[in-house]
């Protein structure tokens, strides 16, 4: 096997053998299982609903589920791996065929890959890493009318309360602000979504 | 806040004593700065230099405190005001040397107020900066832009007396937080404008 695409480390023996049994699918069964792989990819958190399917195919097609299981692990690497290095549909298909799968269905899975592939990105970074990210911002603000040691006062406040996901737990977080620092902040967070636009 | 008393005006009377017009003016800024627990170590500050006993240096700085914060939170501004507090005996050159240190300190003293009001945490300073994401462990090559802001939020001051404790929080905001924010704070702007025009 020449160098692949997808991956820089080797490839685990059973991967051949897998793919030489996916050669023996007919192009419909095919297109099945690859639909039910990509609204997987595309909705990674619907386990229950993946391996469901994954069953319904294995019965309907009188596959037994477990080696199912591992010809569809088999198929995973190569999206996966792709999506890590933004592999174009060509580089797919050529994987694939290099791993000893039918022309015809590397080209078939590779077009479903170009079609799925703008999905998947946007997925994998919002997967990425953020520190202490803004979940939320409440807010109000009034006037406030005396206090112990004025009477009369009559100044405006404004409260935020910000919601920070800090690890796998929420935060919130109380602010004051007085109407000149208020309007500090609108300032600079104009500045910051101007910055933001000129990198997009 | 303590409000005016009765033997008040007559520990009022001790300032008589005082060495000096500066003395007295030194006196009654540091009655009004002063909290209420703070009042007896202050009155063992000033016995010395007004020749009185303990007992009444504690009644003079009370009475001091009390009537500079009752100025302040009944909103006094005018010299008539203030000279009506006193009684019809009261000392009259004392009375008018009182009401003349109390208009030149009644705004700092009002703006010291208002300082030290209650609140929830105070935003003391705010930063930020804005990173361009480029690689991470689930892809490899992007551009994502983010912005990271950090807000220097200060605790109740009350609560902490002389040592303030701030604390730094820094966030993380993708593009879609931030615009969501600026809506919210657009729409604080048009409320607040709203109001300002009734």
């Amino acid at each position: 096997m020449g160098l692949l695409n997808f991956t820089r480390e080797p490839v685990p023996e059973a991967v051949s053998a897998d793919m030489h049994n996916l050669n023996q699918l007919s192009a419909q069964q095919f297109s099945a299982l690859t639909e039910v792989l990509f609204r997987f990819l595309t909705e990674p958190k619907e386990v229950e609903r993946f391996l469901s399917q994954l069953s319904d195919f294995a019965t309907m097609n009188k596959i037994s589920l477990g080696p199912l299981k591992n010809i569809v692990k088999s198929i995973l690497l190569v999206p996966n791996g792709a999506l890590k290095r933004n592999l174009s549909s060509e580089q797919v298909r050529a994987d694939f065929i290099a791993l000893g799968l039918s022309e015809e269905k590397a080209s078939y899975f590779a077009e479903q890959w170009k079609v799925n592939s703008p999905t998947l990105a946007r997925l994998a970074m919002g997967q990425t890493l953020m520190i202490n990210q803004l979940i939320d911002m409440e807010w109000k603000f009034g006037v406030t009318a005396g206090s112990s040691e004025l009477e009369k006062v009559g100044s405006i406040f404004l409260q935020l309360k910000l919601v920070v996901k800090k690890g796998s737990q929420l935060e919130n977080v109380y602010v004051e602000l007085t109407l000149p620092q208020f309007y500090s902040f609108l300032h600079e967070m104009e500045r910051v979504k101007t910055s933001l636009e000129s990198f997009s | 806040m303590a409000a005016l008393r009765d033997g008040d005006f007559g520990a009022l009377q001790i300032l008589l004593k005082a060495p000096s017009k500066d003395a007295v003016r030194q006196l009654c800024q540091e009655c009004f700065s002063s909290p209420p627990a703070a009042l007896g170590p202050l009155a063992q500050r000033a016995c010395p230099g007004l020749a009185v006993s303990a007992e009444e240096a504690e009644q003079l700085v009370s009475a001091l405190h009390n009537l500079t914060r009752h100025v302040v939170y009944r909103g006094l501004t005018g010299a008539e005001d203030i000279l009506r507090l006193f009684p019809e005996n009261f000392h009259q050159n004392l009375k008018n040397l009182l009401t003349k240190i109390i208009l030149e300190n009644i705004s700092a003293w009002r703006n010291e107020a208002q300082a030290s009001q209650i609140s929830l945490p105070r935003l003391v300073d705010m930063d930020w900066r804005v990173d361009i994401k480029t690689s991470s462990d689930s892809i490899v090559r992007m551009a994502v832009p983010t912005c990271l802001l950090q807000l220097k939020i200060q605790e109740d001051a009350a609560l902490c007396g002389n040592n303030p404790v701030v604390s730094a929080l820094t966030m993380e905001l993708s593009k879609e937080t931030l615009d969501t924010m600026l809506e919210g704070l657009g729409r604080i702007r048009d409320q607040l404008s709203a109001v300002a025009n009734k």
